[in-house]
């Protein structure tokens, strides 16, 4: 069973790094001295030097994003914020945020309390903690989410009306046909997606999450009243660029926005020993024919443990946020 | 005999003898529409309509159980004598033995007839099965590799997939014997051997078949069939059952109720 795993990460880069809970993936991977890895900033300020880029087009004339892709890179959803190093766990990276342009989630003043209450009961040994321990991050227990919590994209399908979205995990099936969304009182970890095409771009609404996922490790939320905006646009024939953005009057002050790029499986990602990317497949052909294949993901059949430990702690169900009315 | 007589002749039996005659043969005389690669197109959302969930086998109704007639050819499942008195024994503990309360992955083929909808999806070199029951998805190889060296204990085994004039064929090995294969107790070893078939036989239906191999818990190879349906609603769509969350969050107050102590 582990080695089908195995095979499988090595064909398509890390995208399980979000899946699989951290005291599966591992502890002891960072050296203090890792260069800060590359996030929103360098990502944008890469895209800017890029020339404008035409994408391919379906046979119902709509961009070809058809193609198996990576996550965000990275060193994973610890902290989308800026932050140094931290830990072996956790190495200096830079910001999944890309506005506001400081890279700071421009929470309410009750919101930001709360995601410090929240951070400060993690009970992961990390400065500032309070030693209570209040929830354990929600990807613990196999729970799935959308953008840098999504499992990634996966592999994309485009049929007529619909963009299918398949990981070893999860699969979503975003309608493109203008059906109207779910009522919002059906909440779902994922909610309700509604995709349309402008120009390049293929733009997702969602709307009726439950609010109980978070966007990284470290307590940063959204709630059930946040709607989100999902913008992919081919940066260039092995690039999306993924834009998410969330509006939420009751937490946010201003609407913000996520964007990394999501490379095309097998044509390199975030170096980590350097901090740059490197867009190149380090294997070129993989005599593995297998090597393509994505083999069964287990998470919720192996998460007992994980649930166990974490409930005789005396961690809490992490019930989304209520902001004062 | 003229060939259009042939096709009303066969369309009559086929009527006559319903679904048994459809249990019986594979072959259908619907010829279904092609995908560009040229293979039957099933694509769509399908669901079945049938107590198979609770009972392969024929069943009186109990509280909050329909009634319902079996899927099983020939009406009993082929135990070995000591496999026969463990699926008494888990029927009775069903409770809390039954895999399904975990919220694992189901197996093969108890994924196909949990009750909720899935949606097939055809590319050239795979036929990918997106199952709304705990988000679990099947990718069902023809990219001419065959299974690969085992053993490997997966929930939803190794698929691979052949086409057989209009028939989806697909080999399914190395399971883990973690699940079972309804809610009364049938259940099965790691030897586990599936070959589904999947046959359009109407522009709305499919015929489900499935032989079931494994030594080790039966006397013999045996076989079960159902109808599939296609969603008739403009506006299906999959939705979420992420049976996991659901459990932790309804018990994680009720140290009663919680089953992970």
């Amino acid at each position: 069973m582990r080695r089908s795993l195995f095979a499988w990460l090595t064909g398509v880069l890390l995208l399980l790094a979000v899946v699989v809970p951290r005291p599966v993936w591992g502890q002891g991977r960072w050296d203090p001295n890792t260069p800060k890895l590359p996030m929103a900033r360098t990502w944008e300020a890469y895209k800017a030097t890029l020339p404008p880029y035409t994408p391919s087009r379906t046979p119902d004339g709509v961009p070809d994003l058809q193609g198996t892709w990576g996550g965000p890179g990275g060193a994973g959803g610890d902290d989308i914020e800026d932050h140094g190093y931290v830990d072996v766990t956790t190495p200096p990276q830079e910001s999944f945020v890309s506005d506001p342009p400081d890279g700071k989630i421009p929470y309410t003043p009750w919101a930001l309390a709360r995601r410090n209450e929240i951070r400060a009961g993690l009970a992961r040994g990390w400065p500032g903690e309070t030693g209570e321990r209040l929830y354990a991050d929600p990807n613990t227990y196999c729970v799935v989410g959308i953008g840098p919590r999504g499992g990634g994209i996966g592999e994309i399908v485009q049929q007529p009306g619909v963009v299918i979205m398949m990981t070893p995990r999860v699969h979503r099936v975003v309608p493109t046909d203008g059906r109207p969304h779910m009522s919002d009182r059906a909440k779902s970890w994922r909610g309700s997606s509604r995709g349309r095409w402008d120009g390049n771009s293929l733009v997702i609404d969602i709307r009726g999450l439950n609010g109980k996922q978070w966007f990284d490790s470290v307590g940063n939320f959204y709630s059930e009243n946040t709607r989100m905006i999902e913008r992919l646009t081919m940066a260039d024939a092995n690039t999306i660029d993924y834009e998410l953005t969330m509006e939420d009057p009751t937490i946010y002050a201003r609407p913000w926005k996520i964007n990394y790029p999501l490379r095309r499986a097998g044509t390199g990602g975030t170096d980590n020993s350097t901090g740059k990317y490197a867009w190149r497949s380090t294997v070129a052909v993989d005599p593995d024919p297998y090597a393509r294949e994505a083999w069964e993901n287990v998470c919720n059949e192996g998460v007992a443990n994980n649930v166990r430990s974490m409930y005789s702690l005396g961690f809490k169900w992490f019930r989304g946020v209520t902001p004062p009315r | 005999m003229d060939p259009r007589v042939r096709v009303l002749a066969a369309a009559v039996a086929a009527a006559w003898f319903g679904v048994a005659t459809a249990a019986a043969q594979t072959s259908s005389t619907y010829t279904p529409p092609r995908t560009r690669d040229g293979h039957p197109d099933l694509q769509g959302v399908w669901q079945v309509l049938n107590t198979a969930a609770w009972d392969l086998e024929d069943h009186g109704a109990r509280l909050g159980v329909p009634a319902g007639r079996g899927v099983v050819e020939g009406g009993a499942i082929p135990y070995q004598p000591w496999a026969l008195a463990k699926r008494q024994e888990n029927a009775r503990g069903r409770a809390t033995l039954d895999p399904e309360t975990k919220c694992w992955l189901p197996g093969v083929p108890r994924v196909t007839y949990m009750g909720y909808p899935f949606r097939i999806v055809q590319q050239r070199e795979k036929v990918t099965i997106l199952y709304e029951y705990v988000g679990a998805i099947r990718f069902l190889y023809m990219n001419g590799n065959p299974h690969p060296r085992g053993p490997i204990d997966w929930f939803l085994g190794d698929s691979r997939a052949r086409w057989e004039g209009n028939t989806l064929v697909v080999d399914v090995v190395h399971f883990t014997d973690r699940t079972w294969l309804d809610r009364a107790g049938n259940f099965h070893s790691e030897e586990l051997h599936v070959v589904e078939r999947y046959t359009p036989t109407g522009p709305d239906h499919m015929l489900y078949e499935v032989t079931i191999e494994d030594p080790k818990v039966f006397t013999r190879p045996w076989k079960m069939s159902m109808p599939l349906y296609r969603r008739q609603e403009r506006d299906i769509e999959l939705l979420e059952y992420e049976c996991m969350s659901y459990l932790l969050e309804e018990t994680w107050d009720r140290p009663e109720a919680f089953p992970f102590k």
